[in-house]
């Protein structure tokens, strides 16, 4: 990984602050990096920042660095990091905070991507299905090519059923996405007044591959 | 009488700005100018306390200017004493000084709050007190005998430097829970930072506590009861048996070799006092030491005994204990080798059961060892504790060079959050652990899992390179929070010492009085008063014998003159039932007062049937003006608070938690003097709202403190107006400005309720 310097102009202080109040934020600025909450991260090993860096880049505010990183698409939400570190910091909450943000910028990483695909199926049918999201994913991200002859085995031995298993009734399901459209509107307006730089975050593809 | 008093008085009204504290805050010259119809001098200053602004009010008094002088300044916790004893000087009774507090209960917990709130509160706080200041009386305080005799509570390493060093002066009671001297300085290995062995170094001590004629020693002892007041205590203790007379004794071993069931023992070969102890959970009661022992020391049928011993002072040295870390879930203590810092100790200590060998529960010699700090310290989610136990750094390191010491190619390896090794010898102390090959992990140990094979998986992230990593130990060694000892807060209620939130014993003053506690006659020292090493622990030791000796060595204790004056009684005997202490007695018809015995604490006052009794400086009519004046400068919820409670308001100001600027505390020796009378006249003053508020732990009158409110709120309902009572002890300031906060809040609604019912009465009259 390419290393920064980090500048003056690196720090986004309203960033920061904007993170900070929302809910749960508050105790951020009393971040200790024991790294609790890293060693307790299943998938800490995948993130290209620890929970403890992700928490250490906010108290600077180094927005770009937070938005790009795949740790928040990575977090599973199991709550490890939440229910053990001594500060009170809620690492969790705080992943739920940036997703709408990074959505927001129109940052889309790869694993990003896998949960655009992963509500875009739930979204027309109520239900997830292995098939379609393996299939979908491997159309929006080229490198997955390389997992088709495990897909092929998957396949042969019945583990990828075809059919779609499908919700009958999807009237509460669709006002769920409504709403969760609509606090995305939110945080993009909160964030973003006015200015869209679209283009250039779709590009800012962190270096993960491991 | 007070009030038939010539009413020439000429009060000095002096107004500290404190720097920026109270200056930039409160406008002083606004609350000056609101005192220009008084009839008093004001002056402000920038720095009262300095000399300077000392100098100021003694050459007023010296001058004939001032007769009574009323400051407005910090906390009078702080410097009453010191402002009084300049008002003696300067020939003025220094009960006639007295200090508002606009600092610590002002600005800087209202400083988020309109400017004109926080000063309206200001004018009405000082006129109140100027008000107040000139209806009192001049007194003089009442002297007692001290009893030349110290009480020192706890035989580690604290309590036996702190008795050693009175002993030559001042005879010594020490008493100890545990069977034998020592505290934890006797379970440690090698001590820090110099490697001297522990038992080396303290063992000449504990024979000296034991060989001093001034110190009267006692094992298994605990505080049962204390009865009196500072400077003069009936103590009571407990002994719980040993079932072997220490005096007779003469170790020799007789008896545990008959034993059948190894009941009978010596706690460890250097134990002070020498001499054998039975465990009765052990003991089958068959009488074959009883039989063998040569000087017929042994007795099966030992039962806890009382004494009684009377004190002038005492010290607190109870020390601290381990946290248990079975409450860090992701720790899975206890399990096979994973132990406390301290068991890690003991193994290596004069207490060892292992013959000084460090090793595993399989008996083999751990090559890995893991060091795992801050378990249970530095955490704000109320899971441990908040605070830094400042020793485990340090300690850590030591082990870890114990290990490498006695086996090269082990591993140790500490991981830690941030190596503290601040202070002289520790950083060298800590390079030298480096030295030896130590492994040192930046990052909170995340898990320990134990293994089939007893030994240990830990979990962790190296903060350093952003990297998870699992490691197998064969021993780890939690470093645990250390937290008072248990019994601490019973003791300190029994001595009406007030603790911290975090359950340590309260210093009179952080930096300034830091072996003194609130109570004048209670002195503390080492980890009672908060986590310490050895070298602070005895200094403290040092400093407490220090200032009991001061303090007895007055003979004479003053003690406050604020007693009650019976004005009239017709002998009915009631405020004799009533009072809590038994001061009080009919003589020829009439109520007596033994002034010495009298705490003050005014139950008499309204248990007297035809109100007879007042306390002196805080009569009806005194607390009556002081009211009017405050609520006439805008209205505000009136909260009268005992001197515990006003210590818990001084700290929620040190760490300013702000609360509504409509309190307006009304300071009281304890809310038994109040009755119905005062509490309407807050009400018909204005007050939205009063509130009781109660910090002292003393059972006598808080036992009828719920019996006080229920029957003050009966005889005020007329007013419709909230009344509160609550208990605050001095460690809870949080929950003391929340509580103020609610109230404000209810009383202000309620108000505003009122006032708009009113405005519809007044309207549908008027229509009529
Ligand atoms: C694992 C570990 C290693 C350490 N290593 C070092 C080191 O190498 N060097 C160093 O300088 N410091 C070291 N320390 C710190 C050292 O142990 C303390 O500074 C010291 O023991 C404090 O002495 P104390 O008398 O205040 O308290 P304690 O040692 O706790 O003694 C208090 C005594 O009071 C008794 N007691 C408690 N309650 C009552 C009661 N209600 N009535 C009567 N008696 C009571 C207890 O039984 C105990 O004997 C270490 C601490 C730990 C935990
Ligand atoms: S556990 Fe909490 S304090 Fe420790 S590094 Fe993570 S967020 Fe910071
Ligand atoms: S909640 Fe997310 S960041 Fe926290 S430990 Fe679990 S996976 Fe890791
Ligand atoms: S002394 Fe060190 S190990 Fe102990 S609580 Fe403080 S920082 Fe943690
Ligand atoms: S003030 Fe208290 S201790 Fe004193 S006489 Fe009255 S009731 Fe008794």
């Amino acid at each position: 990984m390419r290393k920064e310097t980090i500048l003056p102009e690196s720090k986004d202080t309203a960033f920061r602050d904007l993170i900070i109040k929302s809910p749960g934020g508050e105790k951020i600025p009393t971040c200790m990096q024991c790294g609790i909450c890293a060693g307790s991260c299943p998938v800490s090993h995948e993130m290209d920042y620890t929970p403890r860096q992700l928490v250490r880049m906010i108290q600077l505010g180094l927005r770009k660095e937070v938005l790009n990183s795949n740790t928040v698409w990575i977090c599973t939400t199991c709550f490890s990091c939440s229910v053990r570190c001594p500060r009170g910091i809620h690492p969790t909450e705080l992943m739920e905070t940036l997703k709408p943000i990074a959505m927001s910028e129109g940052i889309r990483n790869k694993n990003a991507k896998f949960d655009n695909v992963f509500s875009d199926v739930i979204k027309k049918n109520g239900r997830a299905s292995e098939f379609l999201l393996i299939s979908k994913y491997s159309l929006s991200e080229p490198g997955m090519i390389k997992q088709a002859p495990f897909g092929f085995s998957l396949f042969s031995k019945g583990k990828l059923p075809l059919s779609v298993d499908k919700m009958e009734d999807t009237g509460e399901l669709d006002a769920i996405f409504k709403l969760g459209e609509k606090t995305e509107e939110k945080a993009e307006t909160k964030t973003n007044p006015g200015k869209k730089e679209t283009g250039e975050k779709e590009n800012a593809e962190p270096e993960t591959e491991k | 009488m007070p009030e038939n008093e010539p009413a020439q008085k000429k009060i000095g009204v002096y107004l500290c700005r404190c720097g920026g504290n109270i200056g930039d805050v409160i406008d002083l010259q606004a609350v000056a100018d609101s005192l220009k119809r008084e009839n008093v001098i004001v002056n402000i200053q920038d720095y009262l306390c300095s000399s300077a602004g000392q100098e100021k009010i003694k050459n007023d008094i010296e001058k004939g200017k001032t007769d009574r002088a009323l400051i407005g300044s910090c906390s009078p916790k702080l410097h009453l004493e010191t402002f009084r004893s300049m008002a003696k000087n300067a020939g003025l009774n220094p009960s006639l000084l007295e200090i508002t507090n606009i600092r610590e209960q002002a600005s800087w917990v209202h400083d988020k709050e309109s400017k004109e709130s926080v000063n309206s509160k200001a004018r009405g706080l000082i006129k109140g007190a100027v008000a107040r200041i000139s209806s009192i009386e001049a007194l003089v305080p009442l002297e007692k005998k001290l009893v030349d005799r110290t009480l020192v509570v706890g035989g580690g390493i604290a309590g036996i430097t702190t008795a050693l060093e009175l002993a030559d002066g001042h005879e010594v009671m020490l008493i100890e829970k545990q069977p034998y001297l020592g505290g934890h300085m006797i379970g440690l290995s090698k001590t820090f930072p110099t490697l001297d062995c522990s038992q080396c170094i303290l063992t000449p001590k504990m024979v000296a506590v034991h060989n001093h004629p001034g110190i009267t020693m006692l094992t298994q002892t605990e505080v049962a009861d204390v009865k009196g007041s500072a400077g003069d205590y009936s103590i009571t203790l407990k002994h719980s048996p040993r079932y072997v007379d220490i005096k007779k004794c003469i170790s020799c071993g007789a008896c545990a070799r008959k034993c059948p069931s190894g009941a009978i023992f010596l706690p460890f070969a250097q134990a002070v006092p020498q001499a054998y102890m039975i465990d009765m959970s052990k003991c089958k009661n068959c009488g074959a030491c009883v039989k063998v022992c040569p000087r017929d020391a042994i007795d099966l049928d030992a039962k806890e005994t009382t004494s009684s011993v009377s004190v002038g002072a005492v010290a607190i040295a109870t020390g601290f204990e381990p946290i248990n870390p079975s409450f860090i879930e992701e720790y899975n203590y206890p399990a096979p080798n994973l132990l406390t810092a301290v068991q890690f100790e003991e193994m290596l200590s004069a207490k060892s059961k292992t013959g000084m060998r460090l090793q595993k529960a399989d008996g083999t010699f751990p090559d890995r060892v893991a060091f795992v700090l801050c378990a249970g310290s530095r955490d704000f989610t109320g899971r441990g504790k908040k605070y830094c136990s400042k020793v485990c750094c340090i300690y850590s390191q030591k082990q870890a060079q114990l290990v490498k010491k006695m086996k090269e190619d082990a591993e140790a390896w500490i991981f830690y959050i941030d190596m503290r090794s601040a202070g002289r010898r520790f950083e060298e102390f800590y390079h030298h652990t480096q030295e030896k090959g130590v492994n040192y992990v930046r990052g909170k140990v995340a898990e320990i899992i134990p293994q089939k094979d007893s030994t240990l998986m830990v979990q962790y992230e190296d903060t350093n390179l952003g990297m998870k990593g699992r490691e197998i130990f064969d021993m780890v060694v939690l470093c645990p929070a250390l937290v008072p000892s248990a019994g601490t807060k019973e003791l300190a209620d029994k001595l009406g010492v007030p603790l911290g939130d975090d359950g340590f014993v309260e210093e009179k003053h952080v930096k300034l009085d830091p072996v003194n506690t609130l109570n004048q006659s209670v002195f503390a020292a080492g980890c009672v008063l908060g986590p310490k090493d050895i070298h602070d622990s005895v200094t403290e030791g040092i400093s407490a014998a220090h200032k009991v000796s001061q303090f007895l060595g007055k003979g004479m204790i003053l003690i406050p003159p604020e007693k009650p004056m019976i004005l009239e009684c017709n002998g009915c005997g009631d405020c004799v039932k009533a009072c809590p202490y038994n001061a009080l007695a009919l003589e020829g018809g009439k109520a007596v007062l033994s002034p010495l015995a009298c705490t003050g604490c005014g139950v008499c006052v309204p248990a007297c049937p035809i109100k007879g009794i007042e306390i002196r400086n805080f009569t009806r009519n005194q607390l009556k003006t002081q009211l009017k004046a405050i609520l006439g400068e805008g209205p505000g919820v009136i909260v009268f608070i005992d001197p515990y409670a006003y210590a818990a308001a001084d700290i929620a100001g040190v760490n300013r938690r702000q609360y509504s600027s409509l309190i307006r505390f009304v300071s009281v020796p304890s809310i038994h003097i109040l009755d119905a009378d005062v509490i309407n006249a807050a009400f018909e003053h204005g007050a939205s709202g009063v509130m009781l508020i109660e910090g002292t732990t003393d059972e006598k009158l808080t036992s009828r403190s719920d019996e006080l409110y229920k029957k003050l709120k009966k005889d005020t309902r007329k007013h419709k107006k909230p009344l509160r009572y609550s208990h605050i002890e001095t460690a809870q300031y949080e929950k003391l400005t929340d509580l103020l906060n609610v109230f404000a809040a209810q009383a202000g609604a309620k108000a505003e309720k009122r006032s708009r019912k009113e405005q519809a009465d007044e309207k549908e009259s008027a229509a009529e």
